[in-house]
């Protein structure tokens, strides 16, 4: 059925309008960042004349953000590398039924997304393992905070499963025969063979991993360990009124995501949309 | 049956299920459970110290102590925070899915910028929201002014919640339009083609074919936008940090623990009776869409 053209015409105005409210917000504050306090001051949102990039450098120097991102790529890549190891290893022997219980365990580890809140409790285990284990891996500690944010449960979990089902099991008979063991069978073939859900497993424990603000806020006090999220709150706490030089900082913060973004969308995409067919 | 050897070499995935256990009993499950105990202790912030039972004070505390007009305000904008969002977003969502659906030029464009919200984190939108709502120079205020109106947004203590609910709307629909685009693209084609046979409107088309069709994914898309929303507090947290009549049960638990008393056990209580709102709505959204699923 072909819509009408007035139809369409309805469509792309709406879609039109949409677009402006998504991406004026970000192009303003694009724009923001290119000026000068006073050209600021006076005409907040005229394009900017000249490309001041020396904000940049500026927001760059004064906020710190070279520690704040060597904290975010330690973070988000430490937390993301052994999360999708940790879900693996619990998928694979319960998709398998290598392992006794496995259905309960299965219902065990998807309750993790309707748990209640558990973060009184995670705070006073923080405190205690500061106090009675080491202080580098407690409350605020970068440890402390990357045990935190590890998991094996949860969507990622539950995604992997399904698509480990859809494997052959002959497989692992074959690779059994052969001599190969659990754990080499696991690395070595399994993982290649699950590649694209492990991509969006990765991206969807990357995006949650790097823009987590509520994590380091908890359990990070010390600015030292904070990633760029609480670097930014925290810049945005001296600059209050500086929004060039804020503006800079948004952006400083915002690119990394957005050019990795711009290259793998697809995986994105497939991975926001496999996450809702398999639950 | 097993494949991969016998005897000890049987443990091996044992052993290694062992650790994600391990992760999640100590920093999640654990958490958990251990909160909801503490909701009925007079547990404080010093570790180490006994704490006793004190029965069901803390949930009395949270309903009839001296401060509860200020929690139950709370309780009230998560609930108004949870139904506004999940029902504007969803509808707005499933609106933009269906539009983009029918091969508009640049579909993948407008995918990939409703999307970009979460791509870019609460922190930046927070941020790039309180630019727009500057209440000095910000463009928004400029716009009002076309209609001789003016507001102070985040610091606004009648508003500021609605523009929360706001940025909270556009951050996430397109992540909602996603999982409504998922489900639009399995549905097959020669089903609207028999219904323009049989001369459907296009609303009928969608409401008796589109509609029932993509009931998973509606479902999926409600109980996430319910739970995600009964436990929002980042957006709060970056926005308001909470003033201006904006705080949420969420909210009040992070502010109980991290800012308030030493007192642990009146959060604890409020994660549960948090919690016990999101089961209670989790149950009902299931049954009701259920019943739409039947129906058809």
């Amino acid at each position: 059925m072909q819509p009408s053209i007035s139809a369409k015409t309805i469509s792309y105005v709406f879609v039109f309008v949409l677009l402006c409210i998504y991406l004026v917000p970000i192009l303003l504050v694009f724009n923001v960042s290119l000026k000068s306090f006073e050209d600021y001051l006076n005409n907040p949102f005229s394009i900017a004349s000249q490309f001041n990039f020396s904000n940049y450098t500026e927001a760059w120097k004064q906020g710190n953000f070279s520690d704040y991102l060597l904290n975010s790529l330690l973070y988000t890549g430490v937390t993301t590398v052994v999360s999708i190891i940790l879900a693996i290893f619990a998928a694979f022997p319960i998709a398998r039924g290598y392992i006794a219980w496995g259905g309960f365990f299965y219902l065990l580890f998807v309750m993790s997304q309707f748990l209640p809140n558990p973060v009184v409790a995670q705070y006073r285990l923080m405190l205690f393992l500061r106090d009675n284990v080491h202080s580098d891996i407690g409350y605020n500690s970068k440890i402390g905070y990357m045990l935190l944010r590890t998991s094996g449960a949860g969507l990622v979990f539950m995604m992997f499963v399904g698509y480990i089902k859809s494997i052959s099991r002959e497989l692992d008979e074959a690779a059994g025969i052969d001599g190969a063991g659990y754990l080499r069978f696991l690395f070595q073939i399994i993982m290649p063979l699950i590649k694209p859900i492990i991509a969006t497993g990765v991206i969807l424990t990357v995006i949650g991993t790097w823009n987590d603000l509520v994590g380091p806020i908890q359990f990070l006090s010390s600015p030292e360990h904070f990633p760029i999220t609480a670097g930014l709150k925290e810049f945005r706490g001296q600059y209050g009124n500086n929004w060039p030089l804020l503006a800079c900082a948004v952006m400083i913060v915002a690119a990394p995501l957005v050019i990795l973004f711009l290259f793998i969308q697809k995986y994105i995409v497939n991975g926001a949309l496999a996450g809702a067919i398999k639950s | 049956m097993y494949p991969f050897g016998r005897g000890v070499t049987r443990l091996w995935p044992y052993l290694l299920f062992a650790l994600p256990m391990a992760f999640y009993l100590m920093f999640l499950l654990g958490p958990s459970i251990f909160t909801v105990i503490y909701s009925f202790t007079d547990v404080i912030n010093i570790p180490g110290k006994a704490y006793q039972f004190v029965g069901l004070d803390n949930y009395k505390d949270i309903f009839f102590a001296g401060n509860s007009a200020e929690r139950i305000d709370s309780i009230k904008r998560t609930l108004q925070f949870t139904f506004i969002v999940t029902i504007v977003q969803n509808g707005l969502a499933l609106l933009v899915a269906v539009v983009i659906n029918q091969k508009l030029l640049g579909d993948k464009l407008y995918r990939s910028v409703f999307f970009l919200p979460v791509v870019l984190g609460v922190a930046v939108v927070a941020l790039i929201w309180t630019l727009m709502f500057d209440p000095i120079n910000g463009p928004v205020n400029k716009f009002y002014s076309l209609f001789n109106y003016s507001d102070t947004f985040f610091g606004s203590f009648t508003n500021s919640f609605g523009y929360i609910i706001f940025v909270q709307i556009w951050m996430y629909m397109g992540h909602s339009m996603l999982i409504y685009l998922a489900g639009l693209q399995s549905v097959p084609k020669d089903l609207y083609e028999a219904g323009y046979i049989d001369g459907t409107t296009r609303w009928q088309s969608f409401k008796k074919i589109t509609f029932p069709l993509i009931a998973p994914a509606f479902t999926v898309n409600i109980l996430l936008s319910i739970i995600g929303a009964m436990q929002t507090f980042d957006i709060i947290l970056a926005t308001t940090d909470g003033q201006f009549n904006s705080r949420t049960m969420a909210y009040d638990v992070y502010k109980e623990t991290f800012r308030g008393s030493l007192e642990m056990g009146l959060p604890s209580a409020l994660s549960v009776v948090q919690f016990l709102f999101i089961l209670l709505f989790v149950i009902v959204a299931i049954q009701l869409l259920r019943k739409r699923e039947v129906e058809y």
